[in-house]
């Protein structure tokens, strides 16, 4: 990770002209070779990048990034306050927090709170772009994949939107259907989710962790 | 449509078929209640399609007309106007609400695209005491689950009996059966409780013309009508559950228990059951939680059976114990791992059978 804080002007041609005049920010280039540049405010979204794979050329004070896809980032240095690099190593990857993770677990553990009969096949299966959460059988053999959030937001119906499409590709698992479940389904979601043909459950936690004790069940 | 009513009786018929609209409903329009003024009738309208409430009010109406309008923000602009005479006027896209000065203007929702709506009833109905029928649902109501995941536990059960009509609900941890005799009724019908708990916030509990359809359950009374679409699921096969009868009894104090279970609540998470120690002489209560401490006491009653020791989730007791409409409350037994049942010391109409939890 190299770090840069400068005063720049930073100039971008590509599917549109922009233009960022001298102003104090920080410039990132990452180990695989993302640029960003940052100003002091807002928690992500850098003001311009460019994304790997690309070429940067480095000139007295100007530093100059190109890809095949004909896009130029042209970082003007005016002053250079700080600069630094340094390994950061391999990252772990992002991590559910514990709810999330411990509500596919106790899901897993009694599937039929996603719908009578249903039966899981197994967690975390895999597909070309990353695993669904976890996948089951209906009581008529259907095959349901299940994405489980804590809040269910629309980014996490349109993520199981995803899965499905791959899914839908293996004749094995056909036909296959979604649920998406979560503590609290937004609207926005619900909405979403019937749109994408999907059906969306909210799961009570604590009625999750005791049916997990002891409790004992008429039938 | 123009009319005019007194402000607590128009805040009342809309805000009553308010309860039918859904918060959550991805349909805007089902945010909204139909207005509709024919003769001097005012009938109010709400749905979130499967669940319908009607009300109805005379009112002083100077125009006949239909409108839809947004259905919380109406009925608490009326609630919150002076009191005395309130006029409605829908004209121009806006329907106007005012009274005594202050002066609400409310953008019309399109009255094409709200559900369709009949006010007709099932081929056979029966006139019931609305009172007794609420409140007998209301005992069951109690053990119906709220889980959409399981639509067949989220209604209540209404079937015709030799004696008259029997209400059962479950949730799979309890039970509940309430006999309702003398209330004559055909076949079986799955009611969702969820518009039952309505009843009598929104058509009252008076006289009742209860109509069970194929598709449809009706109720009505002169203040209102509430429509619910029938489950189609079969029940669980409730009769098994019920055993013939229990060598433990005990007969308690209705509300010395229900005072005793609250106290051990305090100390119980939800998940944490409340243990029954059924002896010669009473009842002693324990809970114990690991990390916070624990309550013991102990209720005079009388026991008739072996010493044994049964637990019990603290809110699914308190539930039952609650829904026992005598004095004295009787808990019968067999084993700690099998159901225990509860019931007036006094009748059977009301019977609630509790899973109990492994110690």
């Amino acid at each position: 990770m190299r770090i840069v804080v400068a005063d720049c002007t930073v100039d971008y041609e590509g599917r549109l002209t922009a233009h960022l005049p001298r102003a104090t920010r920080l410039v990132m280039v990452k180990a695989d070779g993302c640029v960003a540049v940052h100003a002091d405010g807002g928690a992500y979204k850098p003001l311009n990048w460019m994304n790997a794979p690309n070429h940067l050329i480095e000139e007295e004070g100007r530093w100059i990034v190109t890809n095949t896809k004909g896009e130029r980032l042209v970082i003007e240095f005016h002053e250079i306050h700080f600069e630094t690099s340094m390994e950061l190593g391999e990252d772990p990857g992002l991590r559910k927090d514990g709810v999330e993770l411990e509500l596919q677990r106790l899901v897993a553990e009694a599937p039929e709170v996603l719908g009578d009969g249903m039966t899981l096949v197994r967690r975390e299966y895999p597909t070309p772009i990353g695993p669904v959460d976890l996948l089951c059988r209906d009581a008529a053999g259907g095959t349901v994949a299940v994405e489980i959030k804590r809040r269910g937001e629309i980014d996490g119906v349109e993520q199981l939107a995803r899965y499905l499409e791959f899914l839908s590709r293996d004749d094995r698992l056909a036909p296959i259907r979604g649920i998406f479940a979560a503590q609290e389904v937004k609207p926005q979601a619900r909405v979403l989710a019937a749109e994408r043909g999907i059906e969306w459950r909210e799961l009570d936690y604590d009625a999750l962790r005791g049916a997990d004790s002891a409790a004992l069940r008429l039938f | 449509m123009r009319i005019r009513a007194e402000r607590d009786d128009l805040a009342d018929v809309l805000a009553r078929a308010g309860r039918a609209v859904g918060t959550r409903s991805p349909l805007p329009i089902l945010q909204g209640i139909l207005v509709e003024v024919v003769g001097s009738k005012l009938t109010v309208t709400g749905t979130d399609n499967e669940v319908t409430v009607q009300t109805y009010l005379d009112v002083e109406a100077m125009e006949e007309g239909r409108t839809v309008i947004p259905a919380k923000l109406a009925a608490e602009a009326v609630r919150k106007l002076p009191a005395g005479a309130v006029s409605m006027t829908a004209a121009d896209g806006e329907v106007e609400i005012t009274g005594n000065g202050p002066r609400f203007r409310l953008r019309e929702m399109n009255v094409d695209d709200f559900p369709s709506v009949t006010d007709g009833f099932p081929a056979e109905t029966v006139d019931v005491d609305g009172l007794e029928l609420t409140k007998a649902i209301g005992q069951v109501g109690v053990a119906a689950s709220s889980d959409e995941a399981r639509p067949t536990l989220t209604g209540v059960l209404f079937e015709a009996t030799d004696e008259g009509l029997r209400l059962v609900a479950t949730d799979s941890y309890r039970l509940a059966v309430r006999d309702v005799p003398g209330v004559s009724t055909s076949g079986t019908r799955l009611v969702p409780y969820r518009a039952l708990r309505e009843l009598a916030r929104t058509v009252g509990d008076g006289k009742m013309t209860v109509g069970l359809g194929e598709r449809e359950a009706v109720f009505a009374t002169g203040r209102g009508r509430l429509s619910a679409r029938i489950i189609d699921a079969a029940f669980p096969n409730y009769r098994q559950l019920l055993p013939e009868s229990y060598p433990n009894r005990v007969v308690v104090n209705k509300e010395e228990l229900l005072e005793a279970v609250g106290r051990a609540a305090l100390v119980a998470e939800d998940h944490i059951p409340v243990r029954l120690n059924l002896h010669d002489g009473g009842i002693g209560l324990s809970v114990i939680r690991q990390e916070v401490g624990e309550e013991t006491e102990h209720i005079a009653a009388d026991y008739q059976g072996e010493e044994m020791t049964i637990a019990f989730n603290t809110r699914y007791l308190t539930d039952g114990v609650s829904a026992v409409a005598d004095e004295e409350v009787t808990i019968e037994t067999s084993d700690p791992l099998k159901p225990g049942l509860l019931k007036g010391a006094n009748t059977d109409e009301f019977r609630y059978l509790l899973m109990p939890v492994r110690l």
